[in-house]
């Protein structure tokens, strides 16, 4: 075992280049040599993250296997009686397909009319780019997911990402040639203009550490209810209105403070994320635009917000 | 430095990193395999090896994060210098000593990485961040330590057989 550096300049080298390396990533500098970086790294990370998923999902076929061995002999009793069933499928399956065509176009339009569905289908990807989430932050103070969606493919710093039901997963901070990696809305640093869909009351989503996310600056006068639902409401410009954030699950608030708060259940299981939809046709308002000060609301004011947080 | 060797062996311990372990959730703790992999050659190979390890596999860490860029390089490069400190060898047996230093330099290295952060402007948490993630993530890798250690001895002896270093 050999101990203390050789070479007692190296630390000392070492840790200059990463203070260094820090500010001129701070002010900007490092996004082309970042962007080298990425065209060798994220087919690498994409390759293993399909090659981690094959393994895993052969482990699961053959545990499946064998579930479905015991299943086999029950299911053969039971063929008479799908038999019939099938027929009424028939006509089910002649109805979806209709509805998915219906759903297809009204997902070109607004998107405010995702709301309310229930799965975001593969033929959403024609309008939209979708992503396959292929790694997750590595550092433990962040909340960020990797998703194997680019500039090439017209994905944007600030896009909006949604998961399954059109709830929202988060913006996109950062966009790589191939792949991009999105703030989740429980990322310490996120904060998204939120209403009560029942109250209409407006408040904050703001990201915890612990992975949770918090609705804030709620208007103590206003009455919220568990299980009412949390939308975005697009106040600021920065994220569509009407994309489902969660559903309250605890209310939390003394009598004497200014706002109340309340615990948010996401929509979206966020760390069992696999497939997200970016939606590159959002176009923010400018910051110019953005509510006049006589309408100021929470969202606008309450607290600064640190550079880097989905709502600016 | 035998790059051949060093590189796709970080690359993957980083892949490894991104792509599984930062999923796992044990009450807080998050194992951390780049951390470990420093420490463990930095203790069993040099510590000169141990900083450029450290410091290239924190690099290519920051690269798949949406963090800052060095943060975890530098963390890694202070946890490699304090494993090159002579106050921890009289500590037992070398697994005794590395299970002393998974403690002292997961402590730093948590804090580094917050210290980062903070001063980049990211919002943190300091009471929640060091007793729910970095205090569990420094005894789950403390535990994790002696399965690390293992591999990382035979890579070193096995490239000293063939004259290999890595840093």
């Amino acid at each position: 075992m050999k101990q203390s550096p050789r070479r007692p300049w190296l630390p000392l080298m070492l840790v200059i280049i990463g203070l260094f390396l820090l500010v001129l990533r701070e002010t900007g500098y490092l996004s082309p040599v970042e962007s080298v970086f990425g065209y060798v790294l994220d087919p690498l990370q994409r390759l293993f993250a399909g090659v981690t998923a094959d393994v895993g999902n052969m482990f699961q076929s053959v545990r499946e296997a064998r579930e479905l061995r015991a299943q086999i002999e029950e299911l053969q009793s039971r063929a008479d009686t799908l038999m019939v069933g099938n027929i009424r499928l028939r006509e089910y399956k002649a109805e979806v397909e209709q509805l998915r065509v219906m759903l297809n176009f009204v997902s070109e339009y607004p998107i405010s009319a995702y709301v309310g569905a229930d799965v975001i289908g593969r033929e959403a990807c024609d309008a939209f780019p979708c992503g396959e989430v292929i790694g997750a932050d590595p550092n433990p103070y962040l909340h960020y997911i990797t998703i194997n969606v680019g500039a090439k493919h017209g994905v944007e710093v600030g896009d909006p990402v949604v998961g399954a039901g059109a709830g929202l997963v988060g913006r996109v901070a950062e966009v790589g040639p191939r792949t991009s990696k999105a703030q989740l809305i429980t990322d310490s640093d996120s904060s998204v203009a939120v209403l009560l869909q029942t109250s209409r009351a407006t408040g904050l989503v703001v990201g915890q550490l612990d992975g949770t996310v918090r609705m804030k600056y709620i208007p103590q006068g206003e009455e919220i209810e568990v299980g009412d639902v949390v939308l975005t409401s697009g106040l600021g410009g920065v994220m569509p209105k009407g994309l489902v954030v969660g559903e309250v699950k605890a209310v939390e608030g003394m009598d004497y403070e200014l706002h109340q708060e309340a615990v948010v259940q996401p929509a979206v299981e966020l760390d069992r994320l696999e497939l997200v939809l970016v939606i590159t046709g959002f176009e923010p308002v400018p910051r110019d635009e953005e509510t006049p000060p006589s309408e100021a609301t929470p969202e606008a004011t309450p607290e600064p917000t640190p550079e880097g947080s989905l709502e600016e | 430095m035998n790059l051949y060797v060093g590189l796709p062996l970080l690359t993957v311990v980083a892949l490894v990193q991104s792509v599984l372990l930062s999923r796992v959730d044990l009450l807080g703790a998050r194992p951390d395999l780049m951390f470990l992999v420093v420490l463990t050659w930095a203790v069993a190979r040099s510590v000169d090896e141990g900083l450029v390890w450290g410091f290239i596999g924190g690099l290519i860490i920051d690269l798949r994060s949406g963090g800052p860029l060095g943060a975890t390089a530098l963390a890694l490069v202070v946890v490699t210098f304090l494993a090159g400190q002579s106050w921890g060898q009289g500590i037992g047996s070398p697994v005794m000593r590395l299970l002393v230093l998974a403690l002292v330099g997961g402590l730093a290295y948590h804090l580094i990485l917050l210290i980062v952060l903070a001063w980049t402007g990211h919002t943190v948490d300091w009471s929640f961040s060091l007793l729910r993630v970095a205090l569990p993530s420094v005894i789950l890798n403390m535990v994790l330590t002696p399965f690390v250690w293992q591999p990382m001895t035979w890579l070193g002896r096995r490239l000293r057989r063939e004259g290999l270093t890595l840093g």
